[in-house]
């Protein structure tokens, strides 16, 4: 894929990301919870994962995020050193913690969504 | 007809460490704000990234795994207790105050190459004025700053003084 649509991608998952994360915070800190310690507590964070439209955000904002934070990575670590060896390993790392951070992430939201 | 003299050797890549290089990059006169901002907003994005990576695999306790994967209640109430302390409190604000700059930094880095933000360019007359940092890009960089500063002043109202308990 050509740098250019990758850029405008992020732009994208940047707009996302500002909204979505913003309501994630919202909602830990003071939609629906009493305070700090409580939204720590187990029932408060599998409550989170019970609701349809609370899973739909935190699942926007896990792709959201991992897409920004990984090209971010990459594009530093590209900037460090030339070369189409070091351009292909970097973008091979990115994608495999991609990988890893959505299957993580999107494992938990699906496994706490199914236990209701 | 002399004949041209062509150089064979490779050119040489630093090979320097990534940190070293980018923190000296950061310092190196002439500094300015503008260099300083971006020297920030990669380190809070690594930082922010190297939270959101724990964070998955922390919230990823709430539900036990296959495989034997730990997890369930008693798993991800052991880990809050754990970061339930001042250092990891720390860490938190950190995360709040880096989240912030980055986020109203990065709208600037956004419109700055989306729109005109930029600028302008003008004549280079003698004697030189760095050009950098408009008023529209300075006001938007003192208001990432100035909204860092009020996170951190929330932060510790709610995560050391108990403000939000």
């Amino acid at each position: 894929m050509k740098e250019s649509t990758l850029q405008l991608i992020n732009y994208v998952m940047i707009l996302v990301l500002l909204v979505t994360l913003a309501l994630h915070l919202a909602m830990q800190a003071f939609l629906g919870v009493s305070g700090y310690a409580d939204a720590l507590s187990y029932q408060t964070a599998l409550s989170r994962y019970r609701d349809a439209l609370s899973v739909s955000l935190l699942t926007i904002l896990l792709i959201a995020a991992t897409y920004h934070g990984l090209f971010g990575l990459r594009n530093i670590l590209l900037e460090w050193r030339p070369g189409r060896r070091w351009h292909g390993a970097v973008t091979g790392i990115t994608l495999g913690l991609a990988v890893i951070m959505l299957g993580w992430g999107l494992r938990t939201i699906v496994f706490a969504f199914g236990a209701v | 007809m002399s004949d041209a003299i062509v150089s064979v050797e490779k050119a040489k890549a630093p090979r320097k460490d990534l940190i070293t290089t980018q923190v000296k990059w950061g310092f190196r006169r002439p500094m300015n704000l503008e260099k300083l901002a971006l020297l920030a907003q990669r380190v809070s994005g690594v930082g922010i990234l190297a939270y959101l990576f724990l964070h998955i695999f922390i919230t990823g306790t709430i539900v036990g795994g296959p495989a034997g994967v730990p997890g369930g209640e008693d798993v991800f109430s052991g880990l809050m207790g754990m970061l339930f302390n001042p250092i990891a409190h720390i860490g938190e604000l950190l995360v709040v105050v880096g989240a912030t700059f980055h986020g109203i930094n990065g709208i600037r880095v956004m419109l700055l190459e989306l729109t005109k933000l930029v600028g302008h360019p003008i004549r280079p007359d003698y004697p030189y004025k760095t050009q950098m940092l408009g008023k529209g890009q300075q006001s938007i960089l003192f208001t990432a700053m100035i909204m860092a500063g009020l996170s951190t002043i929330a932060g510790i109202f709610i995560l050391f003084l108990g403000a939000g308990a």
